[in-house]
């Protein structure tokens, strides 16, 4: 019985050509169009190095070594022409228009807005905000070692504490030793926007099953099948259809658009179905609990998705950055940016914790999901139908 | 006789609303019982209430003398039901939608094939199998929705009326085909509000309305409850008002109307009296182009107790 239902379920999905189209076509497609715009951004940035100028005397070492190492003419991701002057003559070669911002007191002054003076407040606000942060922890472990009564500090030891610490807690252009390519980031949103689309696969699903969702399923739970096996078998064939989309993706991306996702794929592997399975119970969930026709709840769904995956970068690398910056919580449970996120730190860090942080929060989010769904699905009667 | 459901006091409120108000009733094995109401009156809630499908106030329902709830498999394995709207996959063709609802009572291959050809036989749907739903007429359609109910051949068979919206040639079909059903032993509940329908294929009616039973009985016994015994059709040109008072004056009749050069006359009691109305015209020498006896129908019946006509 099991598997009568599967097969169909099944068909039934893969003759759905919304369904296909949302699920399999539209990532193909957007991932061809990224391709087409994004592909030679990475070379072009190189070239667009920016003209500063820092101003004063007194200028932090810390800060001043950060922007060193950005203007050094022997460094490949060079992104500053950098000139130390005064403050005046700062001023009159910004009014000349020479240098799109100059930095006096650890301070960016603009004339204008635009992509460069951006990417210009972005890289100073970041450096700002790692001095600020190394000095914060740096202060908290002499204070820790003073309270331990330990005098004899470590100096060393504790710069080591602090560098971990820091690894520990930047975003996206911190600790990796290999080149970012934010060409990469739409891609990794790409394929959380996948994982996720297969709601729209676990949502027809329970659509049909269920008697109070659609005539279908009233027919179906007047059969003799039970109401938990043709649940099961429909969201395994859901899951199905979802990887399978999912593997022509992956598949599309790593052939034709040469997308480099990585050699661990293992754990490429077990973070699609993470994703997908977050994306399976955000279908079931939606199907649940929004008392609303199908053609709405695919709306609903793509307008969740696709808000998620802006937030987590898709539309643009800078919006999460801000959203990391100024309301981490909100990405912390976007699983389109744990999706992201997880790719990310796979590609870029040696170690496994951040992945594994974003692996386990996927879980966790699906089964609270599948939870608040299992409380509705236990429901044998209805009010009305 | 074998009672195949027992249905007693059920209440269902929406919204405290009583959308089926103390209903008991029983449905003999073998028979086709038709529940006749218009629409709202509560046929599909009943229905709905007796699957389990939905929550009810108050009641007991039994089939095959066992209490029927939504775990009750054994008791689902025997019945099918024909859903008011049309219930298929629209991705599926018409041999895949009827073998799939078939599969869920069918796990034999073989024998469920034979079962899904015996459905496409029974509704005439052959030439369509590999239809998808929307190639189809709403005919054929609503065809596809009875094969896709009735082919595991349940012994319990519940149609909510299944020729809505149905050409004349599909609706003998789905006629035809329903009395089929009976002769193979099926219990039918069918509920419409077409009386045509359940004259000629029902064996008892409950006739319900705003929820009640207000009457049951075979259609016969219906049809005797109605004051009327029968009506008298005339087509004839300018009648004049001196011959309308005569008629009226004549044995047994109970009303006249005359209108667009038709006269209808009703009688109380009595039987042949078109045989007096025939005299009174070749006496008179009145020309008629047709004269016609009817019994009254089920609507007259629905009529009279309710004051309202059945599709209302």
């Amino acid at each position: 019985m099991f598997l009568h239902n599967f097969i169909y379920a099944l068909k039934i999905l893969c003759k759905n050509k919304v369904l296909i189209f949302w699920t399999f076509a539209f990532p193909i497609i957007l991932g061809t169009l990224f391709n087409l715009a994004f592909s030679n951004i990475s070379n072009s940035e190189k070239l667009d190095v920016i003209d500063i100028a820092v101003a004063g005397e007194n200028i932090n070492s810390n800060f001043k070594e950060s922007i060193d190492i950005l203007s050094n003419k022997d460094n490949s991701d060079k992104l500053f022409n950098t000139k130390y002057v005064t403050l005046n003559e700062a001023k009159k070669l910004l009014d000349d228009e020479k240098i799109v911002g100059y930095i006096y007191n650890e301070k960016i002054v603009v004339k204008k807005s635009g992509i460069e003076q951006t990417i210009f407040k972005y890289v100073v606000d970041e450096i700002n905000s790692k001095i600020n942060m190394s000095s914060s922890i740096f202060q908290a472990e002499i204070s820790k070692e003073i309270e331990n009564g330990n005098y004899n500090i470590n100096y060393e030891l504790i710069n080591k504490k602090v560098n971990d610490q820091l690894n520990t807690k930047v975003s996206l252009n911190d600790t990796s030793n290999k080149n970012l390519d934010y060409v990469m980031i739409e891609f990794y949103t790409l394929i959380a926007m996948a994982c996720l689309y297969g709601s729209l696969l676990s949502m027809t699903c329970l659509n049909n099953i269920m008697p109070n969702m659609s005539n279908e399923g009233k027919r179906l739970s007047i059969s003799k099948t039970k109401k938990v096996s043709l649940i099961l078998s429909n969201l395994c064939a859901s899951y199905l259809v979802q990887l399978v989309g999912l593997l022509i993706l992956f598949t599309y991306t790593i052939f034709a658009l040469h997308v480099n996702y990585g050699s661990n794929l293992i754990y490429i592997i077990l973070l699609s179905l993470a994703g997908s399975l977050a994306g399976l119970s955000l279908g079931v969930v939606v199907s649940i609990k929004f008392k609303v026709g199908e053609n709405a709840k695919i709306g609903i769904l793509i307008g969740i998705v696709m808000f998620w995956c802006f937030l987590s970068g898709m539309m643009g690398i800078t919006m999460k950055y801000i959203v990391d910056k100024n309301i981490p919580i909100l990405n912390k449970i976007n699983p389109a940016n744990m999706i992201t996120d997880g790719f990310y730190s796979l590609y870029y860090y040696d170690t496994l914790d951040r992945y594994l942080l974003n692996v386990i929060s996927l879980i966790v989010f699906s089964l609270l999901l599948l939870v608040i769904s299992i409380l509705n699905l236990r429901r044998q009667k209805y009010d009305s139908i | 006789m074998k009672k195949v459901i027992e249905v007693n006091n059920l209440t269902k409120e929406y919204k405290g609303v009583k959308a089926v108000d103390d209903l008991s009733f029983d449905v003999n094995e073998g028979e086709i019982l038709g529940l006749l109401g218009p629409n709202g009156s509560g046929k599909s809630t009943t229905i709905n209430s007796i699957l389990s499908l939905l929550n009810y106030k108050s009641g007991n329902i039994k089939i095959f003398g066992k209490k029927m709830d939504t775990n009750a498999y054994d008791i689902k394995s025997k019945i099918g039901v024909v859903f008011q709207d049309v219930a298929v996959f629209d991705e599926l063709t018409v041999y895949e939608n009827i073998d799939y609802f078939c599969g869920l009572y069918i796990t034999d291959k073989n024998k469920r094939k034979q079962y899904v050809s015996d459905a496409l036989d029974l509704v005439g749907l052959k030439e369509f199998t590999k239809f998808r739903p929307k190639q189809l007429s709403g005919g054929l359609l609503r065809r596809l929705n009875i094969a896709c109910g009735i082919a595991h051949k349940p012994k319990l068979i519940f149609l909510d009326e299944p020729t809505v919206a149905v050409d004349p040639q599909s609706r003998n079909n789905i006629l035809d085909g329903i009395k089929k059903l009976r002769d193979n032993g099926a219990t039918i509940v069918y509920t419409t509000h077409y009386m045509e329908e359940v004259e000629i294929l029902c064996d008892r009616v409950i006739i319900i309305d705003k929820g009640k039973i207000i009457a049951t009985g075979t259609v016969d016994e219906l049809k005797n409850l109605s004051n009327i015994k029968e009506k008298v059709t005339v087509e004839v040109l300018d009648l004049s008002d001196k011959y309308i008072e005569e008629i009226m004056s004549l044995k047994n009749v109970d009303s006249v109307i005359y209108q667009n050069n038709e006269l209808f006359v009703t009688y109380k009691k009595g039987k042949n009296n078109i045989v007096e109305m025939i005299d009174y015209f070749k006496n008179k020498r009145i020309n008629y182009s047709k004269i016609f006896v009817e019994r009254p129908t089920l609507n007259d019946v629905f009529l009279e107790l309710t004051g309202k006509e059945l599709r209302d």
